[in-house]
């Protein structure tokens, strides 16, 4: 149970650091600012918090014992992923920021990195799992 | 004293001459209309179901002298293409030949006919020429501070912006406009 919570918080470290990246190197290479919607809090609370989310998920498949239905869980992940961009490509901007539309550019790659890496890193604590079992 | 009686007399006279020139001056004397220059800090805000947002670019000339509004004229024209509602999708569909179509009518143009008091401050009346639609209006306004400041709503459908069909249903008829000008004269 610890592990899939360190699993979660390694993840949500690992997807802040790529959005901030990302967030960086977006707004200085297009010039732009959206620094009154989303910023670094904002960035690395919600990729913990996604993460976070992704480890309850795991370990309730564990609790129920329910491990074989991990690929679907993962689809639902993913498709949440996917449906949760709708909120960054709708969302009505504050009216003195310029350049809205390059605002999904920005926010839509983000909503994929908690569970890009989630996935990346998932074969490292299953495999100490693995490891644990096969020596048991 | 023969002395004091020219130094008396001297005095009426220039008295009675500056009396004559001013009332001579001031017959010649007429209320002209004062040019005023708009300042950055403008807005045009536009609020109605669904759609919500601001023209951020508006070039014109104003003549406005609170004490003859005969001489006072408004000619305004709005950079339709400077729209912004805060989402970019928005924009490109507002500017598209569904709605204001901004290739076709780059321009919102209002040109002032007559001006009259109101209770609450002003009132003008003019032309409002918008996606090729010209439609006499009448905009109350204030002004004090240096500042025009006027609200009133225009109905899209009657200047055929958009459709009532579809998602455009969503979008009311009215839309509230919210306008402040900031002027400096001239």
């Amino acid at each position: 149970m610890k592990k899939i919570f360190i699993h979660g918080i390694v993840a949500g470290i690992l997807a802040s650091t790529a959005s901030l990246i990302y967030f960086n190197l977006y707004q200085t290479t297009l010039g732009t600012s959206f620094d009154k919607v989303i910023n670094t809090g904002s960035i690395v609370g919600s990729s913990i918090f996604g993460c976070v989310l992704i480890s309850i998920g795991y370990l309730l498949l564990f609790k129920f014992n329910k491990e074989n239905f991990k690929g679907i869980l993962n689809v639902i992940i993913t498709v949440l992923s996917f449906a949760s961009i709708i909120g960054a490509i709708s969302m009505s901007l504050p009216l003195d920021i310029e350049s809205p539309e390059l605002f999904p550019g920005l926010a839509v790659p983000m909503h994929f990195f908690p569970a890009l890496a989630f996935f990346a890193i998932e074969p490292f604590f299953r495999q100490q799992k693995a490891i644990t079992k096969t020596a048991e | 004293m023969l002395n004091n009686l020219k130094d008396k007399n001297m005095k009426q006279l220039s008295f009675a001459v500056l009396v004559g020139a001013t009332m001579l001056l001031s017959a010649f004397t007429t209320i002209q209309s004062i040019d005023w220059k708009i300042n950055d800090g403008y807005s045009i805000k536009f609020k109605g179901t669904d759609a919500e947002g601001i023209f951020k670019t508006m070039t014109g000339d104003i003549s406005f002298n609170e004490n003859d509004l005969s001489s006072s004229k408004f000619s305004v024209s709005v950079d339709v293409a400077s729209i912004n509602t805060g989402n970019g999708m928005k924009n490109k569909h507002a500017k598209s030949d569904k709605w204001f179509d901004a290739t076709k009518y780059p321009s919102i143009i209002f040109n002032s006919s007559k001006f009259s008091k109101s209770a609450d401050g002003y009132q003008v009346e003019g032309t409002l020429e918008m996606h090729g639609v010209k439609k006499q209006i009448s905009i109350p306004f204030t002004f004090s501070s240096n500042t025009f400041k006027g609200n009133f709503t225009v109905n899209r459908m009657d200047f055929g912006v958009g459709t009532m069909e579809g998602m455009s249903k969503k979008v009311s008829n009215e839309i509230a406009l919210e306008i402040s000008v900031p002027v400096t004269k001239k």
